[in-house]
């Protein structure tokens, strides 16, 4: 706190160098407008080209159905109960098993990051674990647990773990041990060298390993979900798509599922920007 | 020098080499001990308690090796069937992953080298990267039917995504001024992207390309799971309508020495080609 207060410069220089960052900023923004209007007028000619591909019966409707059918098939789906539950079941059973692999990844991480001794006993083994499939457990699980919420937590967190997991061990074990040391000398506790030195500086590592996590454990839930059948969106895609009357249903079904992977990834990246800001400040500082 | 200090210098030498051998032994140790004191532990419980899913890895390992070498004398007793399983597999990943390599490589290089392309593409990369890739297998049954085609599609079109961002990444990571001054040179434009684009995105494109073999493999058992006649996954699953755990439990371990040897071979790859960039950082 000291060294922000003995940092701070003059409030004469401080508006220098806003106004300074006002004109700087103003580039960046008109490049970021351009690029948003270029990304929507790429959207929209992908979605054009998808049109005029079927219409012109160049691909056949039966494999590609026109855009502009996907699209409402789109509306259509939110229409449908089935399809909302299935929606919110997968919904449900990612943000479970999200919650569950952070808090598993992040207090195993720190606690094998923290001490050499465990590190190192451990990276073997994990190296050895992280090239497998977890979802190659599906039918085992499948057998103990059965078809329903249980296999789809136990297969995803085996499976998301490791991204949490590895990127706390790396985070925690890098941390500086000067500034471990120097928190000691000020009288820290242990666990407050640990919630204010050591998370601090680990958790940008970690922010990434949750962000990776979170998009692994839709895959996976949705795995799940199309090899087991029963409920959620990876059952529903695969029963119309067994049924094979509407392709433009499948189309929008993925769609959707997409979508969903995107707002994930957008609620992750808002919350990073929200909760790291401070580390961004001090890099362009 | 007399022979006394001869001496003294071997042996402190000596006791270096030592030293240096008894420390890599004790990181061996320290890294296999717990490897192999959690097999013990499993053996030991899963004996103890009769578990019927987890059954204990010595007799997993038996089973493995009593049905690889069920074969006659004329194929060295190794089981032909078996193998063919494990080759229709790695036919799938090896080609799927190649596919989804060379193509992502491309529409890396693409996005990475001009920023305005960049612009007007990423938004639908963005968003066909965020769709579970399971989730279009039913599709891409609909495309192509059970056909093996379908799956290395599938398993391409899965992997390729993550060699996208980091070729992007990478190409965009490229020094301007050395393309500036290929450009200066008139080295024409092919020539540029194969001798200076891609070496310098190099250490980027195979970070993705590990992540892509692993997705591969993972994709190929899902595929396998899904719809298929012959493969390990297709096999996982046969044991289990079954209700053969411990033959379950040994293509599991076929599908892991699959992924640790499709790795190994990669990393060894990787080794060779980014040498380059592995002693220029060391300088």
């Amino acid at each position: 706190m000291k060294e922000n207060v003995e940092l701070g410069t003059p409030p004469t220089a401080e508006r220098e160098r806003s106004t300074d960052r006002a004109s700087a900023t103003a580039a960046p923004r008109r490049r970021s407008s351009r690029r948003l209007w270029r990304g929507v007028a790429g959207a929209l000619a992908f979605g054009l080209l998808l049109e005029l591909v079927t219409r012109s019966g160049l691909v056949s409707a039966r494999f590609l159905p026109p855009f502009s059918e996907i699209v409402a098939n789109v509306f259509l789906l939110f229409g449908r109960e089935d399809f909302l539950s299935a929606l919110g079941v997968t919904l449900g059973a990612w943000l479970l098993a999200f919650v569950i692999t952070v808090v598993i990844g992040v207090s195993l991480g720190v606690a094998l990051g923290l001490s050499d001794l465990a590190y190192r006993m451990t990276r073997t083994l994990i190296d050895i674990i992280r090239p497998l499939p977890a979802i190659a457990m599906i039918p085992l699980i499948l057998l103990i647990l059965g078809r329903g919420l249980e296999t789809a937590l136990v297969v995803t967190v085996l499976g998301s773990v490791w991204p949490v997991l590895f990127n706390t061990i790396a985070g925690v074990h890098d941390v500086d041990p000067l500034a471990k040391q120097m928190a000691r000398v000020f009288a820290y506790t242990r666990p407050q060298v640990l919630t204010r030195v050591v998370l601090p500086s680990a958790s940008p590592f970690i922010a990434v390993g949750i962000r990776l996590s979170a998009s692994v454990a839709l895959i996976s839930v949705v795995t799940v979900e199309l090899i087991a059948g029963g409920s959620g969106l990876g059952a529903f895609i695969g029963t119309i798509g067994a049924t094979g009357n509407s392709v433009a249903l499948v189309y929008a079904a993925i769609v959707v599922t997409g979508l969903l992977g995107l707002a994930i990834n957008f609620a992750m990246e808002l919350v990073q920007n929200r909760v790291f800001a401070w580390q961004q400040r001090t890099v362009e500082g | 020098m007399t022979d006394t200090q001869t001496q003294a210098i071997r042996n402190a030498a000596t006791e270096a080499e030592r030293r240096a051998l008894s420390s890599r032994l004790r990181g061996v140790v320290i890294g296999w001990g717990p490897v192999i004191g959690l097999i013990l532990l499993w053996q030991l419980l899963a004996v103890s308690a009769g578990a019927v899913f987890f059954p204990p890895p010595f007799q997993i390992a038996e089973t493995l090796v009593d049905s690889l070498f069920s074969g006659d004398a004329g194929t060295a007793f190794l089981n032909m069937d078996m193998l063919s399983e494990v080759g229709a597999s790695l036919a799938r990943i090896l080609l799927g992953f190649a596919l989804g390599s060379i193509g992502g490589c491309i529409l890396g290089v693409l996005i990475g080298l001009s920023r305005q392309t960049g612009d007007y593409v990423n938004p639908i990369i963005d968003f066909l990267r965020s769709i579970p890739s399971t989730a279009t297998i039913p599709l891409f049954i609909i495309l192509l039917g059970g056909s093996d085609w379908m799956r290395v599609a599938f398993i391409a079109w899965s992997c390729s995504w993550f060699v996208v961002i980091n070729t992007a990444a990478g190409v965009r990571s490229i020094e301007p001024g050395m393309l500036e001054m290929a450009r200066l040179f008139r080295v024409p434009r092919p020539r540029q992207i194969v001798r200076i684009v891609l070496p310098a995105a190099m250490p980027q494109i195979f970070a993705g390309l590990r992540v892509a073999l692993t997705a591969a493999v993972l994709f190929s058992v899902v595929s396998e799971f899904y719809l298929a006649v012959n493969g390990i996954g297709f096999q996982i699953v046969q044991s289990q309508r079954r209700f053969h755990i411990e033959e379950m439990w040994m293509w599991m371990v076929v599908l892991a020495v699959v992924a640790w040897g499709l790795n190994a071979i990669l990393h060894e790859i990787e080794g060779h080609v980014l040498r380059w960039h592995k002693e220029s950082k060391q300088r």
